[in-house]
């Protein structure tokens, strides 16, 4: 019986040790990845001499786009494995990248300078680059009895996220709504808990079109006390659902069924649609100020959206990569990979499977050219 | 059965009968489980430690540096806030206050559940309840946040805007009431309910051993059970249940996934229960919430809240052991006073 019970503790050890190894043999693929990859960017179809691993992680916005990608790259490249870690968010993207553990990182904002002075340690001299490479918009969703259509301008979305309009019948959502009966239910305005950066892009659009009436921070913490916050897109979205005069913010691509309003933009009153964002990102980025050559970080210019076909909160995210790779074979499989993202193709996939944006075209060449500078 | 040895009782000191050469002969066997023991027990200070070493080589940067100045600490998760003290003392009293409330519910009915199970129910019926309640320890926490979310959200809101209504003049229960339900006291009943097996099982123990001829001896004089348990039961076990409910609290301080599913949270320190914008948050759910997208400094603040919370637990803990021993050295006296009445 001693014995018996001895060779079972026996084998469970063995198992756990055998696990153990299994996992630490992962990260050593990517040392025997192919040396004879195709390589030049504009090559763009044919992928099939790569093998390898490529590791990253960080921004969830990104994480049904990455799944897409990685399982539309896998049926071209049957030899790569793409591990997509959306566990990180985008401040544990940045960090594993720039301690050299990541490939890529995808993170809502570009490199602070502070960020870009630490990759260097990293990526050399060279530094790193920011890819735009994920376009969504951030959607004003709501639930409130006999209400399913709403338009909202920009200073009464100010007033209501901050808690200056209390009820739905105030004078400034009835302004905006003509000819709809709202009811007097008191407004309960729904934020993220954690820190987003869906958050920080909401937060400085306000700031930016409606400085006389939102007067908090930028910021990627929801900044206004007061607000219903709950945990998560999803968790704003569940109980935007469940309760009766709430309003909120989310990425449209997590939004569902609900209702979401339209943006006042200039004249018009624009509801979301993915050529809306496209169109919105083609007019209002600006090159955001960069020591890197082919750095594509963009600032939005949310005054400029007034033409009433760009939806007025476009949300951008990025993947940040060396414009020097530690290993030639890794930087030829990262490349690859960012390549088949931006291509027409891999943005139709993440617009398919997970709601986003397609790139507008100049956009997508920039990118394609800066991945030529990489290697 | 009566002669059940109390907790902390020595049985060293009495030679045991049969066998005096049984510990004179060390054998191998002996001497592998020895020292796989003694490393065993070694290895938790070790890593008990290395956890602590780790929290203050990466909080100090963040304790010591200039909040108002710091780049990355004053903007974003940190931002607004003028030292680390400052960001972490609404934490810490969040941490505690709900912790409190949650104790406050689960304490009377976990009491009731072990005495229920060691006093009054059929044999049969209390390993039956016994081992549900050890199921309620085994439900993972998102499980219960789920819950909280879905069911008991919109099941509280009524009681809480009754509170508000009638009774919204004791500070506790004022404020703008929540029209969701991520309250503090919605997240405080969910933390309850996890905490309620741990106090359950330690207290129904402590009933259990209640020496019988004590309850006998009360049952003789013509108390009622429930005299019984006043005269025999609660004092003896008095230390194990106040233990009890420390051991929960801190299972409460740490518990992370739950409240910030549940709670509605901000950093202030706030005694307001059913309001929406003022919950005090706690240490573990803001590091959870805030940790993914917090960069350089700003994680070593976070990890700095989780020193503190590490020191929090510690003090508890340690609290809960010294009253455990202080009570087990004044029963020792009482059992020995009760052996001579009885011989």
């Amino acid at each position: 019986m001693k014995a018996f019970r001895f060779g079972q503790a026996a084998a469970v050890l063995t198992a756990g040790a055998l696990a153990l190894t299994a996992c630490g043999g992962n990260s050593s693929a990517a040392g025997t990845s192919s040396a004879g990859g195709s390589g030049s960017a504009s090559a763009a179809a044919d992928y099939s001499a790569l093998a390898g691993t490529i590791t990253a992680g960080g921004s969830s916005a990104q994480a049904n786009a990455q799944a897409a990608w990685s399982a539309g790259f896998k049926a071209q490249t049957p030899k790569v494995t793409v591990n997509y870690d959306k566990s990180q968010g985008s401040g544990g993207g940045v960090t594993n990248f720039t301690a050299g553990s990541y490939d890529f990182a995808g993170s809502d904002a570009y490199l602070s300078a502070d960020q870009a002075t630490k990759a260097q340690a990293v990526c050399g001299t060279g530094g790193a680059v920011n890819l735009p490479v994920y376009l969504d918009g951030v959607a004003i969703v709501f639930h409130l009895k006999g209400v399913d259509k709403l338009q909202l301008s920009a200073n009464t979305l100010a007033k209501i996220f901050s808690q200056q309009v209390k009820t739905w019948d105030d004078a400034a959502i009835m302004a905006d709504n003509p000819g709809v009966t709202l009811p007097s239910t008191a407004i309960t305005t729904v934020t993220r808990s954690d820190g987003s950066g869906t958050t920080q892009n909401f937060s400085n659009y306000l700031h930016q079109v409606a400085p006389d009436v939102w007067t908090a921070p930028v910021s990627n913490k929801w900044p206004v006390a007061g607000s219903s916050a709950q945990q998560g897109g999803s968790g704003v979205v569940n109980t935007v659902k469940a309760g009766d005069g709430t309003i909120g913010y989310a990425d449209h691509s997590a939004i569902g069924d609900l209702p979401a309003a339209a943006i006042k933009a200039g004249d018009k009153y624009v509801s979301f649609s993915q050529d809306g964002v496209t169109k919105a990102i083609a007019t209002a980025v600006t090159p955001a100020k960069s020591t890197v050559a082919g750095d594509l970080g963009q600032d939005i210019d949310y005054t400029k959206l007034t033409s009433g076909d760009a939806y007025p909160i476009p949300l951008i995210s990025y993947d940040i990569l060396c414009t020097k790779f530690k290993d030639a074979a890794q930087a030829k499989l990262a490349t690859a990979y960012i390549n088949y993202v931006v291509s027409d193709q891999g943005q139709k996939i993440a617009a398919k499977n997970a709601g986003s944006a397609p790139l507008p075209i100049e956009l997508a060449d920039k990118i394609r050219a800066t991945l030529k500078t990489v290697s | 059965m009566p002669g059940r040895p109390t907790p902390g009782k020595p049985t060293q000191g009495k030679p045991r009968s049969g066998k005096p050469n049984a510990a004179a002969r060390t054998r191998p066997a002996d001497r592998v489980f020895k020292f796989l023991s003694t490393s065993a027990a070694v290895s938790i200070m070790v890593i008990l430690a290395g956890v602590a070493l780790f929290l203050i080589i990466r909080a100090l940067p963040a304790i010591t540096a200039s909040w108002s100045t710091n780049p990355e600490l004053k903007s974003g998760v940190t931002g607004g806030f003028a030292s680390f003290w400052a960001y972490v003392s609404p934490l810490a009293f969040g941490t505690v206050w709900a912790s409190v409330i949650a104790l406050l519910m689960a304490t009377p009915v976990a009491i009731g559940i072990a005495l229920f199970i060691s006093h009054y129910s059929p044999r049969r019926m209390a390993s039956f309840l016994g081992y549900i309640i050890d199921l309620l320890a085994a439900v993972p926490s998102v499980v219960y946040g789920l819950w909280g979310i879905l069911v008991m959200r919109p099941f509280l809101l009524p009681l809480q805007e009754w509170l508000n209504a009638y009774l919204g003049w004791i500070p506790l229960f004022s404020g703008k009431v929540t029209s969701t339900g991520s309250s503090i006291l919605t997240g405080a009943v969910v933390l309850a309910v996890m905490v309620l097996p741990i106090i359950t099982a330690i207290c129904r123990e402590i009933f259990l051993q209640t020496p019988k001829l004590h309850e006998e001896a009360a049952l003789a004089l013509g108390s009622t059970r429930w005299e019984m348990i006043q005269l025999c039961v609660f004092p003896y076990a008095r230390s194990g249940m106040v233990s009890a409910i420390l051991l929960g609290l801190g299972r409460a301080l740490g518990e992370t996934m739950a409240v910030a599913m549940i709670i509605s949270p901000a950093i202030i320190a706030s005694f307001r229960i059913i309001t929406e914008g003022e919950n005090s948050q706690t240490i573990a759910s803001n590091i959870a919430l805030n940790f993914p997208i917090a960069t350089g400094m700003q994680r070593d603040a976070l990890i700095g809240t989780g020193l503190v919370l590490f020191v929090i637990s510690l003090a508890v803990n340690m609290v809960a052991r010294l009253i455990v021993n202080a009570g087990t050295g004044r029963k020792k006296v009482f059992w020995r006073k009760e052996k001579v009445s009885t011989s």
